[in-house]
């Protein structure tokens, strides 16, 4: 990972199966799901709860493993990753999102920021405050999180995912525990890092409104794609409405 | 209703139960180690009682003086006397010679005072003037048994006796020679009741010269007491000061002392343990009492719900505690008595001490889970469903704003130093954890420490003989010091005097040795109370600092000096006091001893040093076949045969180290767990991001050995200061029990509770490596 930009990773899923349990209690999250993500994309997964969408999303960033079927990131296989070739995979390919911010209350957002950078391979102050700066937290550099508001704290999380320019970076409701106003301006500040960066964006919601601002939308419903469409022109963030 | 609660809470416990377990297991360590210690205290008091009791223990013992009257005025007091000549002279056993002691008594019947118990044999039969018993101690030495035989040296020289059984004396339970020698080696002391007749033939002097008084009350004890000392007695000894009682009382009352203080640590480690383990329930479980809360259940009830959590551990871990006290108090009883051949073991069971120990337990355990429990009381359900946690205010440590450049340490470091004020209850559980465990290693590491330095202080620099003769003829003279000279291994021998004495000072005295030695002796150094050096010089006395207390004499004060063993009383000037570990001696210049007594024939034995190099029990043989010598005592033999005492003490100082470890293993596996329960979100979010276990391992690994770290400066000052304290209670003027403590120990206590940081973070660690991210990912709201 050098610095200057870096292409937006590939994806193909094929077949992919997850299953929880077995036998009568069995459930099955993932019921066989084909996808195909291009570079740079904008992909919103719209469904209600339970349809299995953070399931995609944790299969597609390596946090849980499917059950059959494969996960072909930029060429690579994930699906067969032991639990350290997963660890490597998140730490140079994947920006997580979620929507819970879980920073570290005793460390300040550039501490925050810097602390990923610093374990997962030493990135410079320079890129951390740069990062910061770049979704508009360069006057709150070292605020604490208990001093951040809610959609500043998200910003944090963010950055923290940003900071070692992943090509992929995958959100989880990031909006769902922000208001309104401050919930347009996270996806405002999404768009901008998906054209900015050209990384691939997957993003999860339950909320339809939100999927007007995609490139691309893909609807799920009980652990299946059910329909999958491209937005002529994308609304802008601020102009959503729920 | 309740009953939900009571399903939720035995639900709860059983998710939980490792850091349940590790509350009641402190628990259970503290009551037990409180049953036993304090049973064990008991138990030996009233087997002492009970023995005491049986075999009518002096209350009063004075020798010489008015033996007589003060015999005649016991009995008229309603008491019970006994006089009987008692004589320090040599024995012969099997080749060995001792320095032991008779004891008369009448042959046809036991003593009015201080009767023996026969073990085996008979006691003494009027038709065999030369039968004697044994004490038990020097026959299970010298392995005697009825029907052997050993020789007495009289003044008409050596006599053959008979065994005819063995004996126990409650006046040698312990067998101390006196209170000034308390630890004896074994075969260098025994004691042998002999008919009356053949202990006065073994006296110097005729006189009778002990009384021994049964069945005085204090009243009478301090009268007599009086008389005696006003009559000129040269000891005058209360039960309470006899040497075996006062021995083994010392050591009865560390039992006691263990009593107070094993509860104590035990009790404040567990309750601190279940604190911060239900805070952290209750914390995790806000959203849960909120919708209690919300529908319709009492603030009292979920008060009473959550202290229940801390009445169910303090009832298991006191009711198993007072069941393993009871036991252990049983067994340690057991141990000790047949460890001293104590022949009468008492135990009683007694309500007491376990109901205590129940009540005690749950006491902590209720106490710590008050708090906790009084915070769910609070939560209101809105407050609870808004799902946040209080935040945890940020902040730079007290060391980045002291120390600025810390500020530019790495996340990791800064992660680590801002933790320790993050959760202060955290925090301070750690850190009393590590203080706890180590004042329990420490006082008992620090007696061992003490003990073995207090042994080499006194063998290898107060005391430089390596031997020390006794003289058939009597007085050492210099043709016979000159024979010791000439045997080969030895280096050096010097003639000096060793006198029973009594000093006294203003109707206060004080019996103990004497020992006048060569003006330039090089068989002793003389270590002042204050620290350096002294020396002898003309008629200046020095004396154990003891005595200054005991007499209530300063430094240039004079002293009446009497002995059997000077024709008349002298006055000496105290010329110093003296820090030495054992006993309480007297010391002065062998020429001023004599100018003040004006005679110049006082020296009775020799004190002898090898050639280095020498093989010690070849030279010690050789000394022993000289026909001139009767008595040759190894003075090093006590600190060699404390090498088998010290062996008992590292097997406690083990036991110590280990319940040490144990407790502070469960302090810290709760607060561990409880950090990280609460910062699962935290760390799953850093493996969301691909930071690896080990990297997580090694950031709370870090945290926890630098919390572990700042509390052991703190721990070794206060258990330095609290051994200091435990050890001083055992200063007397038999011991001078100043605590030392190397520093290996030091740096070895310390070690050893970084290592229980690095096991008791062990289960936490793997759970964070096991930490399934997709769940918390998934549920988790921090
Ligand atoms: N660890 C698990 N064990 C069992 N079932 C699970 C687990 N994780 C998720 N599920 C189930 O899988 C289904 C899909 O869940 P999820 O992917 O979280 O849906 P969504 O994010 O769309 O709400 C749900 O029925 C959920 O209960
Ligand atoms: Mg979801």
């Amino acid at each position: 990972m050098s610095d200057g930009k870096r292409s937006g990773a590939t994806l193909r899923l094929e077949a992919v199966v997850k299953t929880y349990g077995t036998g009568e209690i069995a459930v099955h999250a993932l019921r066989g799901v084909d996808l195909k993500v291009g570079a740079g994309e904008f992909v919103v997964l719209l469904g209600p709860s339970g349809s299995g969408k953070t399931t995609l999303l944790n299969v597609v960033g390596g946090i849980e493993s499917p059950t059959s079927g494969r996960v072909i990131s930029d060429g690579v296989d994930i699906s067969s990753l032991d639990a350290d070739g997963q660890t490597a995979y998140r730490r140079d390919h994947v920006g997580f999102v979620f929507q819970f911010f879980n920073l570290i209350p005793t460390l300040t957002a550039r501490e925050n920021v810097g602390l990923i950078a610093e374990l997962t391979g030493g990135q410079d102050d320079e890129r951390v405050v740069g990062v910061l700066h770049e979704v508009g937290l360069g006057k709150r550099l070292d605020h604490f999180p208990g001093a951040l508001s809610g959609g500043e704290q998200q910003r944090v999380a963010i950055a923290r995912a940003l900071v070692k320019d992943p090509p992929l970076l995958l959100c989880d409701e990031p909006t769902g525990a922000l208001d309104l106003e401050t919930g347009r301006t996270v996806l405002d500040l999404l768009r901008r890092v998906n054209r900015d960066r050209g990384c691939t964006v997957l993003l999860v919601t339950h909320n339809s409104a939100i999927a007007e601002m995609a490139d691309r939308v893909v609807h799920m419903r009980s652990g299946q794609l059910e329909h999958d469409h491209r937005n002529k022109v994308p609304v802008a963030a601020e102009a959503l409405r729920w | 209703m309740v009953r939900l609660l009571r399903v939720k809470r035995r639900r709860d416990l059983r998710r939980q139960r490792a850091q349940f377990g590790a509350v009641i297991a402190t628990l259970f360590i503290g009551v037990a180690l409180f049953g036993a210690t304090s049973d064990a205290y008991r138990n030996l008091n009233a087997s002492y009682r009970t023995l005491y009791a049986d075999l009518r223990f002096a209350d009063l013992t004075v020798t010489g003086g008015p033996v007589r009257e003060i015999a005649r005025r016991a009995e008229a007091a309603g008491a019970l006397a006994s006089i009987r000549a008692v004589t320090d002279v040599p024995f012969e056993v099997d080749g060995s010679k001792l320095l032991g002691r008779v004891v008369g008594m009448p042959s046809d019947a036991q003593p009015l005072v201080d009767r023996v118990q026969v073990l085996s044999g008979t006691y003494l039969s009027p038709s065999r003037e030369r039968g004697v018993l044994v004490e038990q101690h020097m026959a299970s030495h010298f392995h005697l048994a009825p029907g052997d035989a050993l020789r007495i040296l009289g003044p008409g020289g050596w006599t053959t006796v008979e065994v005819v059984g063995i004996a126990a004396s409650p006046e040698y339970l312990w067998p101390a020679r006196s209170r000034q020698e308390v630890l004896v080696p074994p075969g260098d002391f025994g004691v042998l009741f002999v008919p009356e007749a053949l202990a006065q033939q073994l006296s110097p002097s005729s006189a009778a010269d002990q009384v021994a008084v049964y069945g005085a009350g204090p009243g009478l004890v301090s009268e007599l007491s009086r008389v005696a000392r006003s009559g000129g007695s040269l000891d005058v000894v209360p039960r309470s000061e006899q040497p075996s009682n006062a021995a083994l009382q010392e050591d009865v009352s560390g039992f006691g002392e263990l009593a107070v203080l094993f509860p104590i640590l035990f009790l404040a480690a567990a309750a601190m343990a279940a604190f911060v383990l239900l805070s952290r329930l209750v914390r995790s479980q806000r959203a849960e009492i909120g919708t209690l809360t919300a529908n319709g259940f009492g603030r009292r009830t979920i008060f009473r719900s959550y202290l229940g959590y801390g009445i169910w551990a303090g009832l298991v871990g006191g009711v198993l505690g007072a069941v393993g006290g009871v036991a252990l108090g049983a067994w340690i009883t057991h141990l000790y008595t047949s460890a001293i051949s104590v022949p009468i073991t008492v135990i009683r069971f007694s309500w007491g001490t376990p109901l205590v120990g129940i009540a005690i337990a749950v006491l902590a355990a209720v106490l710590a889970a008050a708090a906790p429990a009084r915070a769910a009381a609070s939560i209101t359900p809105a407050e609870a469903m808004r799902g946040t946690t209080p935040a945890t205010t940020g902040g730079r440590s007290v060391i980045e704003r002291l120390v600025p450049p810390a500020r530019a340490l790495p996340g990791r470091w800064k992660l680590a130093l801002r933790n320790i004020g993050r959760s202060r209850r955290r925090t301070i559980s750690t850190l009393v954890g590590v203080v706890l465990s180590l004042v329990l290693v420490l006082v008992s590491w620090g007696m061992l420490d003490t003990t073995s330095i207090l042994l080499s202080r006194q063998f290898d620099t107060v005391q430089r003989q390596d031997a020390q003769l006794y003289f058939a003829g009597g007085p050492a003279t210099a043709s016979e010091l000159s024979a010791a000279r000439a045997v080969p291994g030895v280096a050096a021998a010097e003639p000096a005097a060793e006198l029973p004495v009594s000093i006294s000072d203003a109707g206060r005295s004080y019996a103990t040795t004497l020992l006048a030695l060569p003006q330039d002796t090089t068989m002793h150094t003389f270590l002042l109370e204050g620290g350096g050096t002294g020396h002898l010089s003309g008629t200046g006395l020095l004396v154990g600092k003891a005595l200054s207390g005991l007499i209530g004499v300063s430094s240039g004060d004079l002293v009446t000096v009497a002995s059997p063993a000077l024709p008349g009383p002298i006055r000496l000037a105290i010329s110093g006091f003296l820090d030495e570990p054992l006993g309480t001696f007297a010391y002065v210049s062998l020429p001023g001893l004599e100018q003040a007594v004006g005679t110049n024939a006082l020296a009775n034995t020799a004190l002898l040093r090898f050639a280095p190099g020498a093989d010690r029990s070849e030279v010690l043989n050789r000394l022993q076949a000289m026909s001139e010598v009767s008595v040759v005592v190894d003075s090093r033999g006590l600190a060699s045969s404390a090498s088998s005492l010290m062996g008992l003490f590292y097997v406690f100082v083990g036991v110590m180290l280990l319940f040490g470890g144990l407790m502070s293993f469960a302090l810290m596996f709760n607060t561990m767990s409880a950090n990280i329960s609460e910062r699962a979100g935290e760390m799953a979010s850093l493996r969301t991001a691909g930071v690896g276990r080990a990297t997580i391992s090694g950031l709370l690994t870090r945290e926890n050995l630098l919390v572990t770290a700042l509390g052991i400066a703190p721990g070794l000052l206060i258990g330095y200061l609290l051994a200091a304290v435990f050890m001083a209670s055992f200063n007397s003027d038999l011991f001078t029990f100043t605590l030392h403590v190397r520093w290996t120990t030091l740096v070895l206590s310390a070690a050893a509770m970084l290592v229980v940081a690095l096991v008791s973070q062990w289960p936490g660690v793997r759970t964070v490596g096991r930490l399934d991210v997709a769940w918390v990912v998934r549920e988790r709201s921090v």
